[in-house]
Formats: C-alpha cells, structure tokens, sequence
C-alpha cells in the first residue's frame, strides 16, 4: 500500500486521538472539548508520521464496518480458546502435544501483522513466537495429527495456516490490507 | 554468615523499635491540625476541588519548586557524568515488526494521556509529576523499540529551559502583584474561575502550572533516558 498524503495522516491522527480524549473525559462539556481539540492537534502534529501510513483511507466505511464485525467475532474465539486451555489443564490425561509452525500469510501492512500476531497470541492454545517478513513462527499447545504428519514443508505451512491464520485473514484482510 | 546474622539482628531491633515509636498513634481517629484547615478552605481559596493539588501547588507551593530544581539537577548531573564528544545509541538488535507497530500505535495514545492527566490536575488524582513521567514513558517506548530513536534535541532542550523558567515568572508575577511568592493571581486578584468550580477552566493557576511541570517532567526523564542509553564511539 502507498503511503498516504501528510495531510491525510494528520487529519486521521487528529480524528483518533480527538475521540480517545472523548473517551478518557466520558464529558461533552464545552471547554473539555476546546481543550481536548488543542491537546489533540498538538499531539497530532507531533506524532502523525509515526502513528499511521495510509491516513484517512482507515476511515474508509467497509473497513471500520468490518472492524467492528470482528470484535465480537474475535471475542467468540477468545472465550472458546480460554475453555479449551482449561479443558487440557484440568483433563487428567492432560491432552498437551506441543510444537513450533510456521504460517504464511496474505497480509501486507504492518498493523496488519501486528493485529494477526495478538490475535493469534489470545486464541486457541497458539503463541506468536516471531514474525518474520511473511512467515509467522507459532507454538502451538496441540498440534494436529494433519500438521504432524505433512509430507513436506509447504504441505506443513499450509496446514497450519489454514487452521491458526485463514480465520483472521479474511477480516484483517479488508480492515488494515 | 557473621556478617549476615549482624545485619538481621540490628535490622528486628529496629523494626521493634519503629513499631513500639508508631504503636503510640492512634488509628483512625482524627488527628487533623492544619489538615482540616486545608479541607474546609480549598475550595474558597484555590478553586480546585483537589485538595492534594491545591496543597503541593497553593499552599506549600516552594516545596513543588524544590522538586522541579531537585529533578532538574539529577538530570543535569547525569548528562554532566556521562558527557562524551562523541555519542551514539548501543543497541545492536532491531525489535520485531509486532514491538516496533505496537509502539507506533501506542506513541500517541500515551502521550495524549500524559496531557490528560497534567491538565486534569486539579480535578482528578495526578498532576505534573505523574503526567510528566507518563510522557517520557513514551519515549522510553521509542527508545526501547528502534535502534536509531533520538529525541530531537533542540526542541527538548529548549523546552525544558523555557517552562522552568515559566514557573518561576508565574511566582514573580504573583510577587509583583499580591505581595508574595507563587501568589495564585489567576484566582484572588483576577478572580476567575469563580463561578464554575471543578469545570476544567477553573483552580486559578493550578492547571498552567502542572502543564509546566508535566512538560519539564517529560522533557527532563526523556534526557535522563537518553543520556543513559548511549555509549561513547571509539575512533
């Protein structure tokens, strides 16, 4: 993705930060606002060039609307992890077969990777160990016997990408590109 | 193992002895002498509703100026110990692609936050020292994160001296006008903020001072970082 004009950067810096001071203030009061806007237009013009790459193209609705789909989307997967982490605990056999994958996946953008890597991290049994260009190195806490038994490396990497990533990609991959 | 068995001893007499010495204090009873002053009063005479603020900036305003010069020093210290003509950052490693995003993500948010809390002073626990600190944090977070980050210098540099020296002219326009040192003129002679206590634009000087503070602060423990994270380059 090209980056986005300074304009553009600025004007979304402002946007977030001026609705993280809504936030925080929980206050509609007139001179909380004034002050909020300053603060928010200081900060913006200190730190825009750091914060973000495509600018106000984040704002696009397809994009905050997919956003918003994947909170409870990805809270679902959260919870269902944490129950199967405890299932193995509490199982006497304990059913824990561990091991390091690694994934591809179709990502692009930084956060992108950054947002696949925690979401990855808080879900099923699977810890983000590094990443690395386009490949992620992932401990997972029961490997399949599909994964396990892969004939070669890409059969291996496409396995595991279709159980730990796909899941994700398919909203991260519209919201962050 | 003497030594060791010395130390433990002298320490259990000690303990006994501060115990008995705070055994004589009664718990939870009131024992407020000038405390109670101070809460009766904070309201009318400063305009904050945080009555922690209005003590350490109106009352006791000399002791917050003590600590500023107190922080400025350490941090003149550091830089006058670990002087070099030459110095560069040490770090060898570039951070993962999920610390270095994450920092950029996280940058503002803490930095805005920092704002928050030093403006907010006087409504809500917090105040310069905590909102100053919370900012240098976000720089400690570029630090940590890129091998090259530097503060830009000049601009810090500069800062630091202009609000030190913006908190000592608040005080000598308070001198000139009220007859003392750190006089509050934005509340008793202006009287503003009257009519809208614990609305953001009220507490008299309060809030310019800790947004003084919390921008020396900042300035400051970012330097100390910085000073602290770089080597001398061998040529």
């Amino acid at each position: 993705m090209e980056e986005a004009s300074r304009a553009s950067k600025f004007a979304y810096t402002f946007i977030v930060l001026f609705i993280l001071w809504l936030v925080v203030t929980a206050s509609l009061d007139s001179q909380e606002l004034i002050t909020g806007a300053v603060i928010a237009l200081i900060v913006a013009a200190l730190t825009h060039d750091v914060f973000t790459k495509a600018g106000l193209a984040n704002l696009h609705p397809k994009r905050v609307a997919y956003a918003i789909a994947y909170i409870p989307y990805f809270l679902w997967a959260m919870i269902m992890a944490n129950l199967d982490v405890a299932y193995r605990v509490l199982h006497p056999a304990r059913p824990i077969r561990p091991g390091i994958v690694k994934c591809k996946t179709v990502l692009n953008s930084d956060t992108g990777k950054l947002s696949l890597a925690n979401s990855i991290t808080l879900t099923p049994g699977t810890i983000t160990l590094d990443v690395d260009g386009e490949n992620y190195f992932i401990h997972w806490i029961w490997v399949p016997d599909e994964v396990l038994n892969a004939k070669d490396d890409s059969e291996h990497v496409e396995k595991a990408s279709e159980a730990i990533t796909r899941p994700f990609e398919k909203y991260l991959r519209v919201i962050f590109g | 193992m003497l030594k060791r068995g010395l130390a433990i001893i002298t320490l259990l007499i000690i303990g006994y002895w501060l115990a008995q010495g705070l055994a004589g204090v009664p718990f939870g009873q009131d024992k407020m002498l000038v405390g109670q002053y101070y809460l009766d009063h904070v309201k009318e005479q400063t305009g904050s509703v945080n009555a922690v603020t209005a003590v350490v900036v109106n009352y006791r305003g000399f002791d917050t100026l003590g600590e500023v010069t107190v922080l400025f020093i350490a941090s003149t210290g550091v830089g006058a110990l670990l002087w070099e003509r030459k110095k560069r950052r040490t770090a060898k490693t570039e951070g993962s692609i999920v610390l270095t995003t994450g920092t950029r993500l996280l940058v503002p948010f803490v930095i805005l936050f920092g704002a928050y809390i030093f403006i907010h002073g006087h409504l809500t626990p917090g105040g310069g020292f905590p909102g100053g600190a919370t900012i240098a944090t976000a720089f400690l977070l570029l630090y940590m994160a890129f091998t090259m980050y530097e503060i830009p210098h000049k601009a810090f540099e500069k800062t630091e001296g202009l609000v030190g020296m913006g908190y000592v002219i608040v005080g000598l326009i308070g001198l000139a006008i009220g007859g003392y040192f750190l006089f509050d003129w934005i509340w008793q002679t202006w009287g503003w903020g009257h009519d809208n206590i614990g609305r953001l634009f009220s507490g008299g000087f309060i809030p310019i001072i800790y947004t003084i503070i919390g921008l020396k602060v900042g300035t400051e423990l970012s330097g100390i970082i910085d000073n602290m994270l770089k080597e001398e380059v061998s040529e």
